[in-house]
């Protein structure tokens, strides 16, 4: 018997030998191209010191492989985005032809694994680089995509004239070794980050007389009135998947001077449920759900439920997005109950008068579609060249707007969005139509035009939010710090156990099967977790950040 | 004695035709409530509660609108194409496999049994597979989710306990008569184990009508996604999350749930009438037929 | 096994080698059509299947994209050290192999039971519908599955209606640990059943009509028929089955459990594979993953011998 297996051992493991020594070879090639990378930022040096602005269409007869996934607004209208008539008009402009691969929707990271693997690589490559494994410094140095700091300064004279007006921007889109990767996504304007907030039955408060909540007891008070009142089973609900997901961005926890995880107090990494305030928080919490003011199912509620929830006048109050809940909700429910009205309604504060230190607020340097240029593109100036247009007037124009007299007219110097893009003929949904025109209403290289959602946000209460949901999260909310790529690993380590624990402790703690007074020793098991690492790794992260 | 043995027969078929039927109505649940859900109205689907009993504001939209997407054509195409193709390199190789390993007294079938299990505990991950795939030249063809994936080891071993169970006897008759292997293997193996190729040729067949995956990493041409590629694309489309973060986007949420469920019986419906179809060769006896000729 | 691999082993004692070798060179003569038959398949196994095993190895090294499979750092046992030492790994240990054995104890049968029903069905028309029905939900998407176990489990929904107007008392049953595994099992079992028990009622056919007249003859009722026949008649493939599903003992799919579960039932949901995923959402833990996979194949394996050597002690099958 023995021997049976010490054969077959032997055996496997010969089988083993062959085939590693068989693979050695195909994937010497893969390292190779790896190792030639940083050859091209050199080389990439232009002979000709030409500082000024390119002039469109570049005359090339040279051709440009071009990644990018195709937006699911797409799906089934066009099947690549050689037919989509933005890219077309986007070559024109351009002058440059493009060669599109688009990966699966849903499939970009498997795709982008694969490709970078077996060492063919495109131009260009659109992504959201800053999740990239170890971050794009590491992408840079391991030579997959180049430094764009000389090419830029010398052949994209619209997004230097960009970053240097914005400063503040300018940090975002660039490593913590200052490098510059890729072409950035810019939301333009403070109303576009704002999108994302409490909505209440406005109709609901009305008839019962009262006021617009502003402070957790005011919320209590409404609630209260809603479940006794409006015969509301579930008055406040919203998405929970893993940690009561919804208040993420500080929403009624935001209230106890915390967030739900790491955030910026007085330039000082905090870590909301390691604060003694979050006890604070989960006694509200318990006892609203105690009291059934908070929804029954609150740890499994998910968008279907919800949806549910608010469309058959369960629920009074939620939180949530201007388009994707306010939007979707607002005509489902007015279908059901014509007097029914959603508003958005303020952050929560302990204390009426003050202003929400807490709430959502995104970056203007969003993550998703940045365009790099890989050390395999043998054209590198060509694509700069190119990829800067979107910077400019025109192209700024192209991107937001489409093309005029087809996707939008000027009317007093205002570019209207036409009838084939808001009342579509062929009865395409204004975010398809929208999307084989222009890439504003999605993501993409380019600098995004409040114009655009100004047009496209039709309801009155989704125009009010921006102004609602205003906050001072500016001064509380973490910059894009990254961790080094060791660091990295081991903060997801950390982070993994503390997030199980965390998440476990929130909501057994407002379910009640745990008292409240468990708290201080779920404190203790974070700490043998090693929880003082994890703000080290950050703080280390967010000192570099701050010296770009 | 007679009479109250059949008093027994009796209850034990009332037993049976009851926990059968309840067992009927219990499974077919999910099936309708896809069913209704794809032919209700949109918003009505979005606000509803409980159980669906019947379809809510009949609406035929959201076929309208998956249908009017013309890769799900070129989709079924190319899913036929897997899977005819396919299923008949998947059946030949796993019968041969099958039918070897089912043989007594051969050496070495212990080792390549072994050899065989290993594979369904070991894997090398996503991208070594790639690059071997890619070695052979199979990206970008309808072929790379067919020959890559001709055996699947868990067939190959249920098919050949199945070929075990047959009589020695038969082979050694065959053998005198100087029927080779391969004789033994198509002429009197393969039609005596009809219900298990069925078996084989349904589990085959759906295991590609599913794939997605690999397709989705090995085919970039468009023209060539197999229809659950297709299909995946327009429900992530249609999911909340498909929808651009911060962006808005009230008009295409209302329809995207009702799509989703229409997608379904879209791409179940075809692969669930070939079990009926196949249930003809679930008969009884064949067997003993073939012994007493 | 002995003979493929002794002559790359000296150590052997030289008579047995000989035997072996003599044995083997007779073998390969005498079977050699049925080898020939073997090559595709063997082919296909070393090609497609043991080609990229190699990649395995990442388990030990910190995997670079960049750098390649070959071309990554070593790191020895770290990626295991670090989930041997999750403070969180018996908890998921004891977890998986208590779902997994639930299901082994309740999901296991209920097919051959179904099979075994399906088959004492006389009525046509009637048995091709239950066929027919019982395997649809294996066709529905899990997304969609969990969607209607959410519906039925929730403080509203079906079952508890049903609890209340029984005069019990409603709850969200999702957010209880102990009710977990059990909408787990049965609703594998209510999508699941159908689909197995092709492979079993494909058996029960060729089981020997003869067997079943003989038994009538001794005046067997219709269970002990099934006792007597029917079972027997299909032990090699239950076996087999049971073997196979051994050893996955380990292998609990993170999918259901992600749409199921939530963080108040981490207690008896969260399973090694959720573990896992959720730590892949923090960082790209390709390594650590191989490591965690690389783990539940050796467990499996030595889990799939064990339960080997003990069908082939107790029956006449075994898998090799």
């Amino acid at each position: 018997m023995r021997k049976t297996k010490t054969s077959l051992l032997a055996a496997v493991l010969a089988v083993f030998m062959i085939l590693v020594s068989v693979t050695t070879a195909c994937s010497s090639n893969s390292e190779e191209t790896g190792q030639s990378s940083n050859s091209p930022t050199q080389s990439a040096a232009p002979q000709d010191n030409s500082n000024e602005a390119t002039t469109y269409p570049i005359q090339t007869d040279k051709n440009l492989t071009y990644w990018a996934g195709i937006n699911s607004n797409l799906a089934g209208i066009r099947s690549s985005l050689d037919e989509v008539p933005f890219f077309q008009e986007w070559q024109k402009r351009t002058g440059v032809p493009l060669t599109f691969i688009s990966p699966t929707a849903g499939q970009q990271k498997e795709a982008l694994n694969v490709m970078l693997a077996s060492g063919e690589m495109p131009d260009v490559i659109e992504y959201s680089w800053i999740s990239f494994p170890g971050g794009p410094e590491k992408a840079i140095k391991d030579g997959y995509i180049i430094s764009l700091n000389e090419l830029i300064d010398q052949h994209a004279p619209n997004l230097k004239k960009y970053l240097e007006e914005h400063p503040e921007v300018d940090r975002l889109v660039k490593t913590d070794t200052g490098n510059y990767y890729g072409f950035p996504f810019i939301r333009g304007d403070e109303s576009l980050l704002v999108f994302q907030g409490p909505i209440i039955r406005q109709d609901w408060l009305d008839e019962l007389g009262l006021e617009m909540p502003t402070t957790i007891d005011e919320w209590y008070t409404v609630l209260k009135a809603f479940k006794e009142k409006k015969g509301a089973t579930a008055p406040l609900s919203f998405l929970s998947e893993g940690r009561l997901a919804a208040l993420g961005n500080g929403a009624i926890i935001g209230a106890f001077d915390i967030n739900q995880g790491f955030y910026l107090d007085n330039g000082q990494i905090k870590y909301g449920p390691a604060e003694p305030r979050y006890k604070d928080f989960l006694a509200t919490m318990s006892k609203w759900y105690a009291e059934g003011l908070l929804d029954k199912n609150i740890a499994t509620t998910d968008q279907k439920t919800l949806d549910a929830n608010i469309i058959s006048g369960a629920t009074g109050v939620s939180l949530g997005n201007a388009g994707s809940q306010l939007g979707k909700w607002t005509p489902l429910l007015s279908e059901k109950d014509p007097r029914a009205v959603l508003a958005p309604a303020p952050y929560p504060v302990l204390n009426k008068g003050d202003v929400p230190r807490f709430g959502q607020l995104d970056n203007a340097f969003a993550v998703n579609g940045t365009a790099a240029i890989t050390s395999k593109s043998k054209n590198p100036e060509l694509a700069v060249k190119m990829l800067d247009y979107a910077y400019s007037e025109e192209g700024h124009m192209l991107f937001n707007f489409g093309i005029e007299g087809v996707s939008y007219t000027m009317e007093n110097g205002y570019p209207t969005y036409t009838d084939l893009m808001m009342k579509n003929p062929d009865n395409l949904a204004p975010a398809q139509a929208l999307s084989l025109y222009i890439r504003g209403n999605y993501f993409g290289p380019f600098v995004q035009d409040k114009r655009y959602s100004e047009q496209y946000n039709v309801l009155q209460s989704q125009k009010d939010s921006i102004e609602v949901w205003k906050t001072d999260a500016k001064s509380t909310k973490l910059p894009p710090i990254t961790a080094t790529p060791e660091e990295s690993t081991e903060l997801a380590k950390i982070m993994t156990d503390v997030d199980t624990l965390v998440n476990e402790m929130t909501l057994k703690i407002i379910l009640g099967s745990e008292p409240l007074s468990s708290y201080e020793s779920y404190m203790k098991k974070m700490e043998t977790l090693n929880f003082d690492r994890a703000i080290e790794i950050q703080e280390a992260a967010l000192d570099r950040f701050n010296k770009r | 004695m007679k009479t109250k043995k059949s008093g027994l027969e009796r209850t034990f078929d009332i037993c049976l035709y009851a926990v059968l039927s309840v067992l009927v109505v219990v499974t077919l649940y999910p099936l309708i409530y896809v069913a209704f859900a794809s032919i209700s109205d949109a918003a009505y689907i979005v606000a509803h509660k409980g159980i669906l009993w019947k379809p809510v504001g009949v609406n035929f939209e959201a076929y309208k609108s998956v249908f009017a997407n013309d890769a799900i054509w070129s989709g079924y195409k190319n899913t036929l194409f897997i899977i005819v193709f396919g299923v008949m390199l998947n059946l030949f190789m796993t019968s041969l496999g099958a039918y070897v390993l089912s043989r007594k007294n051969v050496m070495l079938n212990k080792p390549i049994m072994i050899f065989i299990i290993i594979t369904m505990f070991f894997h090398g991950g996503l991208i070594p597979f790639y690059l071997v795939v890619k070695g052979v030249g199979l990206l970008d063809t309808l072929w790379a989710p067919i020959i890559p994936f001709a055996i699947n080891t868990f067939n190959l071993i249920i098919l050949r306990t199945s070929f075990q169970s047959i009589p020695d006897s038969l082979e050694e008759a065959a053998k005198m008569d100087g029927a080779n292997h391969f004789v033994i293997l198509f002429r009197i193996i393969l039609p005596l184990s009809l219900p298990i190729m069925a078996v084989m040729t349904l589990y085959y067949a759906v295991d590609k009508w599913n794939g997605w995956f690999y397709s989705s990493i090995f085919i970039s041409d468009r023209d060539l996604y197999p229809l659950q590629l297709v299909i995946r694309e327009i429900l992530i489309a249609n999911s909340t999350e498909g929808m651009t973060a911060g962006g808005s986007g009230n008009d295409l949420f209302q329809i995207g749930e009702t799509i989703k469920y229409a997608t379904i019986m879209v791409s179940t419906l075809p692969i669930l009438m070939v079990y009926p179809y196949l249930q003809r060769y679930f008969v009884k006896g064949v067997m003993v037929g073939s012994l007493k000729g | 096994m002995r003979p493929s691999a002794s002559p790359s082993h000296a150590g052997k004692p030289v008579k047995s080698k000989e035997f072996v070798v003599s044995r083997l060179v007779k073998d390969l003569a005498l079977n050699r059509y049925l080898y020939i038959m073997m090559i595709p398949v063997l082919a296909y196994y070393i090609l497609f299947q043991y080609g990229p095993m190699y990649g395995a190895i990442i388990a030990f090294k910190e995997y670079s994209p960049i750098k390649g499979i070959l071309g990554s750092d070593w790191v020895g046992l770290t990626h295991f050290q670090s989930f041997f030492e999750s403070y969180y790994f018996w908890r998921i240990l004891k977890n998986t192999l208590l779902l997994s054995l639930y299901s082994l104890c309740f999901e296991f049968p209920a097919p051959i039971i179904l099979a075994l029903l399906i088959n004492e069905v006389r009525n046509k028309r009637f048995k091709s519908i239950v066929q027919s029905v019982t395997y649809m939900p294996h066709f529905i998407s899990l997304i969609v599955i969990c969607g209607i176990i959410k519906d039925f489990t929730n403080s509203g929904g079906l079952i508890n209606t049903f609890i209340t107007y029984l005069g019990g008392d409603g709850q969200a049953m999702l957010q209880k640990p102990e009710l977990f595994r059990s909408i787990y099992i049965i609703s594998d079992i209510w999508q699941g059943m159908g689909w197995t028990s092709i492979i079993y009622l494909a058996a029960l056919m060729n089981v020997d009509q003869e067997q079943f007249e003989a038994a009538r003859i001794d005046g067997a009722g219709r269970l002990r028929q099934i006792w007597n026949v029917s079972l027997p008649g299909i032990l090699p493939t239950i076996i087999i089955m049971l073997i196979l599903r051994i050893g996955n003992l380990l292998s609990v799919g993170f999918e259901k459990i992600i749409l199921l579960y939530n963080p108040a039932i981490y207690d008896t949901a969260d399973v090694i594979s959720s573990f896992v995923y959720r730590k892949g959402l923090l960082e790209f833990g390709w390594s650590y993953s191989a490591a965690v996979g690389l783990f539940n194949s050796v467990v499996n394996l030595i889990l799939l011998v064990l339960a080997n050597r003990l069908s082939k002690k107790f029956s006449e099958n075994s898998l090799w």
